[in-house]
């Protein structure tokens, strides 16, 4: 990792609020990360966690390629570049296929797949000339399986794996490594009251609670040689 | 399917997007061969039975096809989400927005508006089934084309749902994601086309789109056990 404005090397987690981004951002900094925290909106949570974390509070709608452009200047102009991406925000709305709204259907999509690809566009010019970096892509086991009256939320957690095979491809011979998590359900804000009920029967108890550990993994004391691959943690298959 | 031709009715219905050409095209050709007759919802005209202009992500228009199909021949009985197109040698950084908003809206907005327009009709029925045509490319990852990489990969979660949100009705949702296959799709000079990158394929060769068509059909009709599955005829390109 190359040594930015104060000697950290940079991360950037959006949805970092709550969760398993806030999670993170506090793992990342453990690790000496300068870290940049994202999330829809500057609320006390962002702004104290980046207080706490001696990082950089970027709210910005993941969904808006000029807010996504801007918030990238920022981190790169105040700490020096972005050496890793935790491409964590998401949107959800559960609901039966037929019957949902199209613009809440497609803002699912918009903020966690098309947001997320216009996020590694602009941070990917930042780590070519660092001579590499990490991206991590934050998907959903329902990436995996799909899951009933979640077709949009699960639509775009499987573009999220496909397109993390594609740029590990692409990008693996830059030195920029890109992996993905598809963790099985968290004890999270998502409040969906049948998510919730489906996490009675299938999860891990003991994986219940955000766990960054798999994420530092694939960020901070990263392999050097792990790439296109997808973790599940939490989960039985 | 065998009780209604056994009473002797109608031959069953396929709808097939993409059907002017390619995979569309040979799949169309294909249920017409078992005896189907052929919807065919294409930006061109088609070889079927009941050939409709449309622009998949017009979802209005692709009701309204469906809703004519299933007026004009009596019902829906498969429908085929194979209308797509493929661009590459396009670095990760130059996708546009016009490129990036322009393939999910074809590859994935053309399945969610075909599966929204066709599933009333299989509902009303009780019976029906629906195919989509993803890509090996996104399960294993592509480079320089990653906007179809995603938008296939997201039709692999979209199906994947509905076939569990559907799973309690006779109406079965299943993805055909072919590898390499021998289709327009793929220019004369593509990479795809050279000696030695089909040299890595196991079978050597470019998957032709009859067998495309075939695993299609199956799923179609005896896939009963079928439920979110994804078949991959690749020629072994993914193993």
């Amino acid at each position: 990792m190359a040594a930015r404005t104060d000697g950290r090397p940079v991360a950037l987690v959006t949805g970092a609020a709550q969760g398993l981004g806030y999670a993170t951002a506090l793992r990342l900094a453990a690790d000496g990360f300068a870290v940049a925290v994202n999330d829809i909106s500057a609320d006390a949570r962002l702004t104290s966690l980046a207080d706490r974390i001696a990082g950089l509070a970027v709210p910005a709608d993941i969904a808006d390629p000029d807010a996504v452009r801007d918030m990238t200047s920022t981190v790169v102009g105040q700490l020096g570049g972005v050496d890793a991406l935790v491409a964590n925000a998401a949107a959800m709305e559960m609901g039966p296929f037929l019957s949902q709204d199209p613009h809440i259907w497609w803002r699912q999509l918009e903020v966690n797949l098309s947001g997320h690809f216009r996020l590694v566009q602009a941070v990917v010019p930042h780590m070519r000339p660092a001579g590499g970096g990490r991206i991590v892509l934050i998907s959903s086991e329902w990436g995996i399986s799909g899951h009933a009256n979640a077709t949009a939320y699960a639509a775009s957690k499987a573009g999220l794996i496909a397109l993390a095979k594609g740029l590990g491809r692409e990008l693996g011979p830059q030195g920029i490594l890109t992996n993905a998590i598809a963790p099985a359900y968290i004890d999270t804000e998502q409040p969906v009251r049948e998510y919730r009920a489906a996490r009675r029967l299938r999860s891990v108890t003991e994986f219940r609670r955000p766990d960054a550990a798999v994420v530092e993994r694939l960020v901070g004391r990263a392999p050097a040689n792990l790439v296109c691959s997808v973790c599940f943690p939490g989960r039985f298959l | 399917m065998s009780e209604r031709e056994g009473r002797g009715a109608k031959a069953p219905v396929a709808l097939v997007t993409g059907a002017a050409s390619g995979i569309g095209a040979e799949t169309a050709a294909m249920f017409r061969r078992r005896g189907w007759r052929t919807a065919g919802i294409d930006l061109r005209l088609s070889d079927t039975d009941l050939s409709l202009r449309c622009d998949v992500t017009d979802a209005a228009g692709i009701r309204s096809a469906a809703d004519e199909v299933a007026g004009q021949l009596g019902g829906i009985d498969a429908a085929v989400s194979a209308a797509g197109y493929y661009e590459e040698g396009i670095d990760v950084c130059d996708i546009t927005r016009e490129q990036w908003d322009s393939m999910l809206g074809v590859i994935l907005g053309g399945t969610v508006n075909t599966c929204a327009a066709v599933l009333p009709h299989m509902i009303a029925r009780q019976s029906g089934a629906i195919i989509a045509i993803s890509s090996e490319l996104a399960l294993a990852g592509s480079t320089t084309d990653l906007h179809y990489v995603a938008a296939k990969g997201a039709v692999l979660g979209l199906v994947k749902s509905l076939a569990a949100e559907l799973a309690a009705t006779p109406i079965r949702l299943n993805v055909v994601a072919p590898g390499p296959t021998d289709t327009p799709l793929l220019a004369p000079d593509s990479p795809w086309r050279k000696a030695d990158y089909l040299a890595t394929l196991p079978l050597g060769r470019l998957v032709r789109p009859d067998e495309i068509a075939a695993a299609v059909y199956y799923l179609a009709t005896e896939g009963v056990m079928y439920c979110g599955e994804v078949l991959s005829p690749n020629a072994g390109a993914v193993i």
